[in-house]
């Protein structure tokens, strides 16, 4: 049975979308269109959507690799104090991302807590380099992943599983046959709501990673420097990374809604 | 339901009513768009100093680049003073929305910074050129990002330098952050960074006179704004005897 959707519903209904969309709109409107022949060259777009390309991509697959797994002891195991695991874990997502940035310095970086002892027994730095920006945007991204498969990992019924070890099935059997099945559109919005988050990582990538094109500047950080010296080459930036956001979740919005 | 939403829509309204109404001219605040090289001595001692000889005076600091700054009040127009590191922003913010009573206040000298213990052994700015030195500079743009280019051509060792740049920061203050961090080799900033006032935990290595840039810092009202009047005593403060007073205790060269 449908209800008349009531009008203030409908009023603040369009106030959120204006809201949303104007913004959007208004950059459409100042793009200095007639520039458009030229603006990429001065922008160093290419080098720095290469740059967000990889740097989101391998964000995205260690934020499955690492958070998969983090979700499914969350979700499954009983050992104590899972809900303080679980507060840490996600904290990124309501954490500053500058905040993430000075706590990755901290840890990681070449005078770090770690990081000096990497540094110098393995000679490695993660600070200045795309290694740097890639663990950044984890950071950052990975909360996402655990959120995603832990409230699928929970919808699932376990008596499937109980099923399958009734018929023989080991665990190891039982959840590539059984489980991964069934979570396939967690995982799927996970990965998705990862990547756009990557996608558009500022914060934590240039108080960690630093700025330099080519090396650790994603298009955000290309964005910022733009913004004063070329102001139509940010716009035309900020609307390449707009349209690559929309694509990937208007590409996925049907995997992910399939499973709810 | 119905009731509920006709309240989510009605109480804002009558909150922003209220709001107007209640409003009070007790205090006056004095909004400043200031250099983030000047964030010491502006926060710590001709902020304070200011509101304690002006009853009812909050002075507000907004510190950032000076570039960025000049965008801001460019676009938004809500500084009344705005001090600036380089003349050039000056320029952009006396063109639209213009200034008065624009004064030199205060000049600067950069300063190559390192880590303590200064690991790369940077002696001289030549130095920064060497392979494997791992350099952190402001982004171009920046006056201070600017005026370091403009040394390192002086010196005659741009190119090679700038193949050592690991990172272009937003502000002066990022740079002397990345530094005192230990995160790179060496900086360029500004020479009242490495004050004692300023109490940064770097190294100072200086930077000869016959390559050295001099920042001129200029300060102005911004026309249009809020309490121009008020701005005008801040500017007079800044270039009287008592501010020109504290910064050079911050390490501040005064403006010839």
């Amino acid at each position: 049975m449908r209800s008349r959707t009531p009008l203030p519903l409908w009023i603040l209904a369009a106030i959120g979308v204006a809201f949303v969309s104007l913004p959007l709109l208004a950059l459409l409107i100042r793009a200095p269109w007639s520039d458009l022949g030229t603006a990429f060259t001065g922008a160093g777009a290419g080098t720095a959507l290469r740059l967000s390309i990889v740097v989101s991509l391998a964000a995205t697959v260690l934020s499955m690799v690492l958070g998969v797994p983090l979700a499914w002891v969350l979700a499954r195991s009983t050992m104590p104090g899972r809900s303080v695991l679980r507060a840490i874990v996600v904290l990124p997502i309501v954490m500053p991302p500058v905040v993430g940035g000075l706590g990755l310095l901290a840890a990681l970086g070449r005078g770090g807590v770690v990081g000096r002892w990497l540094h110098e027994t393995a000679g490695i730095q993660l600070t200045f380099t795309i290694w740097g920006a890639i663990v950044a945007t984890t950071f950052v991204s990975m909360p996402l992943v655990v959120l995603a498969t832990e409230s699928g990992l929970r919808s699932i019924d376990r008596r499937y599983e109980g099923a399958a070890a009734a018929l023989g099935a080991g665990p190891r059997y039982a959840i590539r046959r059984v489980v991964l099945p069934m979570l396939g559109p967690s995982l799927a919005a996970g990965a998705v709501l990862a990547w756009a988050r990557a996608l558009g990582e500022f914060g934590a990538t240039i108080t960690f990673a630093g700025n330099l094109a080519g090396r650790t500047q994603t298009l955000p950080l290309a964005v910022y420097e733009a913004r004063l010296t070329d102001p139509g080459g940010a716009i035309f930036l900020s609307l390449i990374l707009i349209a690559m956001s929309i694509g990937v979740l208007v590409a996925m919005r049907d995997r992910i809604t399939q499973g709810h | 339901m119905r009731v509920f939403l006709a309240m989510v829509v009605v109480l804002p309204l009558l909150a922003a009513c209220g709001g107007t109404s209640a409003t009070t001219d007790e205090t006056s605040e004095l909004t400043v768009f200031a250099a983030s090289s000047l964030t010491d001595v502006f926060t710590e001692r001709i902020g304070p100093a200011f509101e304690a000889e002006h009853d009812g005076v909050r002075v507000v600091f907004n510190l950032g680049a000076s570039d960025s700054l000049a965008a801001q009040i460019r676009s938004e127009g809500t500084a009344d003073v705005f001090a600036s590191a380089s003349g050039t922003w000056m320029d952009a913010v006396a063109d639209d929305p213009g200034i008065t009573g624009r004064a030199d206040f205060a000049q600067n000298r950069l300063v190559i910074v390192t880590p303590p213990g200064n690991p790369a052994g940077i002696a001289a700015i030549e130095d920064l050129s060497e392979p494997g030195v791992q350099l952190v500079l402001a982004a171009e743009g920046v006056p201070v990002g600017d005026y370091a280019r403009e040394a390192l051509a002086n010196a005659g060792t741009l190119d090679g330098t700038l193949a050592n740049v690991v990172s272009n920061e937003e502000d002066n203050a990022s740079v002397l952050a990345k530094i005192a961090a230990g995160e790179a080799d060496a900086g360029i900033v500004y020479e009242s960074d490495v004050s004692a006032a300023a109490g940064s935990d770097v190294n100072a290595v200086e930077i000869g006179d016959d390559v050295n840039v001099i920042a001129t810092y200029p300060i102005a009202v911004v026309s249009g704004a809020p309490s121009t009047e008020l701005a005008a005593v801040f500017v007079a403060y800044v270039t009287g005897p008592d501010g020109q007073a504290a910064l050079a205790s911050y390490g501040f060269d005064p403006a010839t």
